[in-house]
């Protein structure tokens, strides 16, 4: 396969030559633009697709993967570009034209009705039939299920409710879904981002399997092992821009970053040791149900602790019980050498506490709020006059401080948080908690949707915090995030914690070890 | 699970105190009116229980919240149907939708009277009401009168759909139409409270600044148009019907030229009496018209218009 | 420095083009349309004792509407303004009437009586966590009864309180500007609104309400005290119902407990007119007092033209359901 001819011809006149009497490529995008009011979202992209092939797409966040599915799947129509299917120009006015021509999309946020069957989600809007057209023919539905979940080699009753289903079951009946409408191009967005390994192993099992049957896959990620394991092509995107498609065999990781970010990436380093210091944190014995587990370690100033684990092990859990979010059966939290007892999150913060939430949009931001009113938030009370009317002027003064401070990119302080990306989203969260003098902050997944550019910074400024003698606790999934940054690392499994590692000693395969170190299973 | 059971028996306790739930071996008649909260309903309640004590017997008086719920004043029926009383008294807010339960009642031999408006049955063995187009016919003569037989009049009318609020319109303007070639009624507009019908009143006479009278058909409406005379200081002839102290006192003090008042207390006395007299056997008219009386500042204080007039 | 002055002039624009302000701008177009439409086609609607009719028969809703601008910023509903507003009509008539104390207890027993009956619904949602819709509706009729039963299902009078017209019908500013016949209610209304304008935009607690309105989970994972203000909501809300339960006594001179059921639709539906978000978090006092007052005048010269009754509810459907869908409009373009 040729590399280079990709990049000289148009898709399709490459992909004739290359599959021969397979003809046309699946799907192939030429000349693709489209713009949004005042910015220029894609800018002469093209892609294409063969049957039985699996392309990865990458490129930071804003890059224009999404932009590009979306006319893909007929959400947005392009402002100029060809798109065929099967050699044949078409135009996909919206989603169902996208469904009818056998285009199918998993979604990273799943959009399943969580009340109704696996076999009604399925079969949703295209119910067979009885009775004059007028009752559904469930048997026929079930039927019809339980062949595409045997074609894909998974074992699901038809009729569990999906609600139950763990979010990996979840993501296999939206596969299923994608494949009752004969869907022979299926673009899967982060498919893996909630799922662990060997949720992971499975799905990857039935990507094989599918391409096998002769379906193309666009495969959307952030994470370089997948690539490698998976795909057969990467193609990169940057700004909106066409980049480059590159074998994924022959080609390294660091080529690919480079081409995502347009520069080289510092080399990773290893968070310094720490010699002791004052502990600030003290649990000791905390339970919750069955999710944590007589949980007990410590925090000391100017240490950055890592929790690593599984989904599900009970890490979240455990900073929202410490934060008083949710409610504990025992335990004993001692900080600054004093027993508190927290029983909200605002005992918490007034502790100097700060808990910043993975799923930002939800639990750590007023998206509909700006940039300034977000900043002092947790600190309103401190920006009153007589404590009655608000103190607008101070208020803007603090924020743009903290704005300059953690170089938050943003027009003004008044623009609404929402339109700010990912990793200025972080740095608003993270200066409303230094605004709050808070000095213990529980971080969970702090790059979660943050582009690979921004991560470093976000790193930077952890470590920057930890040097000023702030103590931090961070929650990730995200093995090397664990190893570069955390002093100590503590590993958690099924609610308990299963070891502690050093930083700088610690490994990836040590951490995972820990992390499957199940003691259900061992305790049978 | 305890904290729910203790509310729940805490609730029904509650409930049972202050129900008046009839007691068993004596002469119960369950009497169902369009509303409770109302004064009209008020003064129906005075005279039937009044006629109760007279002739020994029980009786409960109930209603639905708003005399739109037609459904909710079935629900009531039937729950007092089941009940087996010894009679029915029957207040239908429609005269034909609630037949199918009266005849349930009928089956059951129950003898049933009607009040206030009719139903479009045999099964009734009576009528205690007001014939309303006659009443409001009166209050048309009365407005002739005052504004001096000529000019632009208008009427706010308390309901368009009720049987009340149809017969009072009708009678008012079928007797102005016949009687009085020379009037003019300009506007006629529907309002269900004081306040909105105050609010209308004042557009009107924005929207008409010669307009010489304005007959409103109910309490509400009588209301509304006091305050819209007494905030517009338009010089209008202003007739209300049924009474109300609200209403009392703007005929007093001028600000209405005068009412229709039905007999409230004679209606629930005529309903108690009626039942009494069938459970014994005695025959009854098809039709018992309770009266109307027209008051004004010179007669309100008569003791015979006095007894029919509430605060 | 030139950084900041940029910085500035770009906040300036963005609120200037914000959602809320163009709502707010479209309601007022809506309303200045709609006067000079009956002021055309329909004689006598211009004059001025006419637009004083009609903010006289705005102060009542334009009341009740800010009570629930209130909640509906903040993320809830109340159903119950209408009959917490006849509840508390009912008070200030026991107090004044039936115990003979003198006027301000009168008015102080309005407003405490709405503010606890505001205070026990936001309770019950923000302790028990009974949905807001339910825990109101469960208000609307507990405060219904009570009244009927306060009140003996008998009208309260006001006769032996002369003073008592001064909060609503009466003029005090014509004795100051003679022909200047404007009602005391429809200043309180003015009043109301402006000091509920402040406390929005201004206090500690308005920026609470936008908050709990906008991601309530996000404002208590940053420590605030949601419970309390959410309470703190409702019972302001109450309050305000008690204005209004004073404004529609004073008028009718009686507190009539059999009104009130209604009013709260009248309520929401002026809200919603004047762009507040009924998904919280976004909202102005000014834009519900434009929708009461677009409602008045609706009302007001449907009737001067003669339009019938029936054709004038249609038409103020037609209305609420426009206004919700250019807001939709307006928020899919930003």
């Amino acid at each position: 396969m040729s590399v280079s001819n990709d990049r000289e011809e148009a898709p399709g006149g490459a992909a004739d030559r290359e599959q021969g009497a397979a003809g046309q490529p699946l799907l192939s995008l030429s000349d693709v633009e489209k713009s949004f009011p005042g910015v220029k979202a894609l800018r002469g992209v093209r892609f294409d697709l063969r049957a039985g092939e699996v392309h990865a797409l990458m490129g930071e966040n804003g890059a224009g993967k999404s932009t590009l599915m979306k006319i893909i799947t007929g959400v947005y129509q392009p402002d100029s570009g060809e798109m065929r299917v099967s050699g044949e120009p078409v135009s996909v006015p919206d989603p169902r034209a996208a469904q009818a021509l056998g285009i199918g999309i998993i979604h990273q946020e799943l959009f399943l009705m969580n009340h109704l069957t696996a076999a009604q989600n399925i079969f949703i809007g295209r119910e067979p039939r009885k009775g004059f057209g007028l009752f559904v023919d469930e048997q026929q539905m079930r039927a019809d299920a339980d062949a595409l979940f045997r074609r894909m080699k998974v074992d699901i009753d038809p009729d569990v409710e999906v609600g139950t289903l763990t979010v990996a079951r979840q993501q296999l009946v939206e596969i299923a879904k994608a494949l009752s409408f004969n869907s022979r191009v299926l673009i899967m967005d982060e498919p893996t981002s909630a799922l662990n390994e060997t949720e992971v192993e499975h799905l990857f099992a039935i990507i094989e399997d599918l391409k096998r049957q002769g379906v193309g896959i666009v495969y959307i990620t952030h994470k370089m092992d997948e690539v490698k394991r998976i795909a057969d092509r990467v193609t990169v995107m940057r700004d909106g821009q066409y980049i480059d498609t590159l074998p994924a065999a022959t080609t390294d990781m660091a080529t690919i970053i480079s081409l995502m970010v347009g520069r080289e990436l510092a080399d990773s380093t290893r968070a310094e040791g720490r010699g002791a210091e004052e502990e600030v944190l003290r649990v000791e014995g905390l339970n919750r149900g069955q999710v944590i587990r007589n949980v007990s370690f410590s925090l000391r100033r100017g240490e950055i602790l890592g929790f690593a684990g599984l989904m599900g092990a009970g890490r979240t859990e455990v900073a929202r019980a410490i934060f008083g979010a949710d409610p504990i059966d025992s335990g004993e939290i001692t900080i600054h050498g004093r027993r508190q007892a927290i029983s909200s999150p605002k005992d918490a913060v007034a502790l100097g506490l700060a808990y910043l939430s993975e799923d930002r949009k939800h639990f750590g931001l007023v998206t509909g709020m700006s940039v300034s009113d977000n900043i002092t938030m947790a600190s309103w009370r401190r920006f009153t006059k007589g404590r009655v009317f608000m103190d607008d002027a101070r208020l803007r003064e603090a924020s743009k401080d903290y704005v300059a401070r953690l170089k938050v990119k943003t027009p003004s302080v008044f623009q609404e948080t929402r339109l700010l990306s990912g990793g200025n989203q972080q740095k608003v969260v993270i200066a409303k908690w230094l605004l709050r003098d808070c000095d213990i902050l529980i971080f969970d997944e702090p790059t979660r949707g943050i582009d690979i550019g921004a991560k470093a910074e976000i790193y930077k400024l952890l470590q920057g915090l930890a040097a000023q003698g702030k103590s931090i606790i961070v929650i990730s999934s995200e093995l090397p995030e664990v190893l570069r940054l955390s002093h100590r690392i503590l590993v958690m499994c099924e609610g308990r914690i299963t070891g502690e590692l050093d930083g700088r000693e610690a490994t990836q395969e040590s951490i995972m070890h820990l992390a499957t170190l199940r003691p259900s299973i061992a305790a049978e | 699970m305890k904290k729910i059971l203790t509310a729940t028996v805490f609730a029904l306790s509650a409930a049972t105190m202050f129900s008046t739930a009839a007691k068993a071996e004596e002469v119960y008649f369950p009497i169902i009116a369009k509303g409770f909260s109302h004064q009209f309903w008020q003064a129906v309640k005075a005279g039937a229980e009044q006629a109760a004590k007279d002739n020994g017997v029980t009786i409960t008086f109930e209603g639905p919240e708003t005399e739109a719920q037609i459904d909710k004043q079935t629900d009531i029926l039937n729950a007092a149907i089941a009940k087996k009383p010894q009679g029915l008294g029957f207040a239908a807010l429609d005269s034909q939708a609630q037949v199918p339960a009266l005849q349930k009642a009928a089956d059951a031999g129950i003898p049933i009277v009607a009040f206030d408006s009719g139903v479009d049955s045999d099964l009734p063995l009576t009528t205690c009401t007001t014939d309303n187009v006659n009443a409001a016919g009166a209050a048309a003569d009365k407005m002739a009168e005052a504004i001096g037989g000529e000019g632009k009049i208008a009427a706010e009318i308390h309901d368009q759909t009720s049987a009340t609020g149809i017969g009072r319109r009708d009678g008012f303007l079928n007797r102005i139409k016949e009687k009085y070639p020379k009037i003019e009624v300009v506007e006629v507009q529907y309002a269900n409270d004081a306040l909105k019908a105050a609010d209308d009143i004042k557009a009107m006479l924005q929207a008409h600044p010669d307009i010489k009278g304005i007959f409103a058909s109910n309490e509400g409406a009588a209301i509304g148009l006091s305050v819209a005379i007494k905030e517009t200081g338009a010089k209008i002839v202003g007739i209300g019907y049924d009474s109300g102290k609200t209403q009392k006192d703007a005929i007093m003090d001028g600000t209405l030229y005068g009412s229709i008042t039905q007999n409230p207390v004679g209606i629930g006395q005529c309903v108690v009496n009626s039942l009494a007299k069938a459970v014994k056997g005695e025959k009854l008219e098809k039709i018992i018209d309770t009266g109307y009386y027209w008051y004004d500042k010179t007669n309100m204080n008569d003791p015979k218009v006095a007894a029919v007039l509430y605060d | 420095m030139t950084d900041i002055t940029l910085e500035q002039a770009g906040a300036k624009k963005s609120s200037l083009f914000s959602t809320a302000a163009l709502q707010k701008g479209v309601a007022f177009v809506v309303l200045i349309a709609l006067l000079a439409f009956f002021s055309i086609f329909t004689e006598n609607f211009a004059a001025w004792n006419n637009m004083v009719n009609i903010m006289q028969a705005t102060a009542v809703n334009g009341v009740l509407g800010v009570a629930v601008t209130f909640v509906i910023i903040s993320g809830g509903i109340d159903l119950a303004v209408g009959t917490m507003m006849t509840l508390t009509a009912v008070m200030a008539g026991l107090v004044l009437t039936n115990l003979g104390m003198p006027l301000p207890v009168g008015i102080a027993a309005a407003l405490a009586s709405g503010g606890v009956m505001g205070l026990i619904s936001g309770s019950a949602i923000a302790k028990l966590k009974i949905p807001p819709f339910i825990a109101t509706l469960g208000m609307m009729q507990i405060s219904r009864g009570l009244a009927l039963v306060f009140s003996g299902a008998k009208p309260i009078y006001f006769n032996s309180t002369p003073n008592y017209k001064y909060l609503s019908p009466e003029s005090s500013i014509s004795s100051l500007i003679p022909g200047f016949e404007v009602p005391n209610g429809v200043f309180i209304m003015f009043g109301v609104a402006i000091a509920a304008s402040i406390v929005l935009n201004r206090s500690l607690f308005g920026r609470y309400i936008f908050a709990l309105g906008s991601n309530e989970e996000a404002a208590r994972l940053s420590g605030v005290n949601v419970d309390f203000w959410k309470i703190l909501t409702y019972a302001l809300s109450g309050a305000i119902c008690g204005v209004a339960g004073l404004l529609i006594s004073s008028r009718l001179n009686s507190a009539q407990p059999a009104l009130g059921l209604g009013y709260e639709l009248d309520a929401i539906a002026a809200v919603v007119i004047g762009g507040t978000s009924l998904s919280g978090g976004r909202g102005t006092i000014l834009g519900t007092i434009i929708g009461a007052f677009i409602m008045s005048v609706l009302t007001n010269g449907l009737r001067s033209m003669g339009v019938q009754e029936e054709w004038k509810i249609v038409v103020t459907g037609v209305i609420i359901m426009v206004a919700v869908f250019v807001d939709i409009i307006l928020r899919r373009r930003a």
